[in-house]
């Protein structure tokens, strides 16, 4: 799959924030694949995700993601933005190192402000040897990313076409990421989306011990942002106790005036509710 | 400063017996301004009110189906009625027919009987459990085990049977460990959770039980296994068996902590983000026997087949 390189391919579910991975494939097609799974199991986790890409590789990767969660939600909340390469990296040398780490350190910020825990990054390579002028321009800038994105806490996957490389370049490279973006086609357990109206959060699936730090996280992000949220449990189909515990602490937290409504409660999580009996005034049950 | 709580047995001879003893237990409660409740079958809480009279307008009641399905909310039921009036003293009276109960729930009834001498001890209730004295003797045993003193004619005289209760804890959390056609399964990682909900969904499928009760055991074995996997070390395995008339969700880790005996008998005393999960699989399901050894800790969840 890769040259020259001893490492394996990440799991996205527990990826540290901050990772930097690549994806070198000889086909565009094995690349949509890669791309579909990082922003997929992204957007599922609550970041917020960049998609640098043509626009005709956006409409592939729209389409593929419509398969296992509501791609269409994620790209009006602005959780899923999309980028061509001249606008996200600029579209001229000498200035391209610096302007790309600008554009980096302008993102990152932004997904905070808009309620979003993180954010990733997925950008198709193609154009950067020219934008930059040489590999070793290109090697240098994914050394600069590899710090800068530990700092930013900003993961991405590099998706480079080794079609379009010289021999050699793609293991020059690889060396310079922490490890493979997978392909795969298994879908997380369940997604956390941003909804904007009404702000909050809307939940379908299993969440358990996990995943269930993903949905706090972002429920977190969103209050911080506005603390009157309500979070959409219509399509859970399980949650444990310490997943309705942990929602209910971040309710009890939120600031004078501001609350958390639980809306579309399904029987799982009415029947831990009423179990443990945990309850704050600043926890709603919408009917 | 509050008198400690107290827990009495009572060996009844019938039901003219049962209701001059329980309803003068009542009464001199009223009388002394306490607060009163009875948790019984209903035809026992009809005899304590036509004892009692004018007065049983004064006696709350839960039925049994309620305060002992299952068993271990009767704790829940005990401790909020004495949260709801803080500084005032309560009388409770507690009976379940034993007759119809499974061998593992009669062995978490004894637990529930002994562990309330603990749990209770610094609460302002004084406990009255009735017991037929015609019961067959393993029952009658769990009477005298569990009780430090026994009401007699008006008195209560001390128990000499009485068992140190977490001595008799002890005794109940010994491993039992998987029989031989035990399915097991290896669930080390995190992502084995939803694995085993699914295993639960499916294997549930033709054993014709109740939809709520298989929601409940996916939701035990989920807090069970999760519990293992925080608290304990791998290999975290679950076996699946049949035993006696139980089917049983058998949680084994590598071990951890010793687990105390007293260990989930209560949800958390405030909201908190994390403790609930024992106590809670004993809310869902029929049993739970918790024990631990050099094989490591195990829970074993009970359904009723």
């Amino acid at each position: 799959m890769i040259l020259g390189s001893h490492r394996a391919a990440a799991d996205l579910c527990s990826l540290e924030p901050g990772t930097h991975l690549c994806a070198l494939e000889p086909d565009g097609a094995q690349l949509d694949r890669v791309a579909a799974t990082f922003v997929g199991q992204g957007l599922a986790a609550g970041d917020q995700l960049l998609y640098v890409a043509s626009a005709e590789q956006v409409d592939g990767l729209v389409r593929r993601l419509s398969e296992s969660l509501d791609a269409r939600l994620a790209v009006s909340t602005g959780q899923l933005v999309t980028s061509s390469f001249e606008l996200a990296y600029g579209s001229s040398s000498p200035d391209g190192v610096d302007t790309m780490a600008d554009g980096f350190r302008l993102a990152a910020h932004q997904a905070q402000k808009r309620g979003f825990p993180g954010l990733r990054v997925a950008a198709r390579m193609d154009e950067i040897a020219e934008l930059l002028g040489s590999i070793d321009e290109v090697t240098s800038w994914e050394r600069t990313a590899t710090d800068l994105q530990r700092e930013l806490r900003v993961s991405s996957a590099c998706l480079y076409d080794t079609s379009r490389m010289a021999p050699g370049d793609a293991a020059v490279v690889a060396r310079e990421h922490d490890g493979l973006a997978p392909a795969i086609d298994v879908a997380p357990i369940a997604t956390f989306l941003a909804v904007d109206e009404p702000w909050g959060v809307r939940v379908r699936g299993e969440v358990d011990l996990s995943n269930r730090h993903l949905l706090h996280r972002l429920v977190l992000s969103r209050a911080t942002v506005t603390p009157r949220l309500r979070v959409d449990l219509d399509r859970v189909t399980f949650a444990d106790v310490a997943t309705v515990a942990g929602l209910r602490s971040i309710a009890a937290a939120l600031p004078e005036g501001g609350h958390l409504v639980l809306a579309r409660v399904p029987c799982v999580v009415r029947r831990i509710l009423e179990a443990t009996g945990l309850r704050d005034d600043r926890l709603e049950l919408e009917p | 400063m509050t008198a400690a709580a107290t827990h009495t047995t009572l060996l009844y001879d019938g039901d003219r017996h049962y209701a001059s003893a329980t309803g003068r237990f009542l009464r001199e409660g009223l009388e002394a301004g306490h607060r009163t409740l009875v948790m019984a079958p209903p035809s026992r809480v009809e005899a304590i009110r036509r004892e009692l009279g004018r007065d049983a307008d004064e006696v709350a009641v839960v039925d049994d189906a309620v305060a002992y399905g299952p068993q271990w909310n009767a704790y829940r039921v005990v401790l909020d009625f004495v949260a709801a009036a803080p500084g005032v003293r309560s009388r409770v009276v507690a009976e379940q027919p034993l007759a119809t109960r499974t061998p593992v729930e009669l062995v978490d009834y004894r637990r529930l009987e002994s562990a309330a001498n603990l749990v209770f001890a610094d609460h302002p209730v004084d406990l009255l459990c009735p017991y037929d004295a015609g019961l067959p003797d393993h029952l009658v045993d769990i009477a005298l085990d569990a009780h430090d003193g026994v009401l007699g004619d008006g008195c209560v005289a001390p128990n000499a049977r009485f068992r140190d209760p977490l001595a008799v804890l002890a005794d109940l959390s010994a491993v039992v460990p998987p029989p031989a056609g035990a399915a097991t399964l290896d669930c080390s990682h995190h992502s084995d959770l939803s694995l085993v909900r699914g295993l639960v969904r499916s294997r549930s499928a033709g054993r014709g039980l109740d939809p709520g009760v298989v929601a409940d055991l996916e939701l035990a074995v989920t807090e069970a296994l999760t519990n293992a996997l925080v608290h304990g070390s791998a290999p975290v395995l679950v076996h699946v068996y049949d035993e006696d008339r139980t089917w049983v969700w058998h949680v084994q880790d590598g071990g951890g902590l010793p687990v105390s005996p007293l260990a989930g008998l209560l949800p958390p005393a405030e909201p908190t983000d994390h403790g609930y999960g024992l106590w809670l699989a004993r809310q869902l399901v029929a049993a739970v026997d918790v024990g631990s050894d050099d094989s490591g800790t195990h829970v074993r969840l009970h359904v009723r087949v």
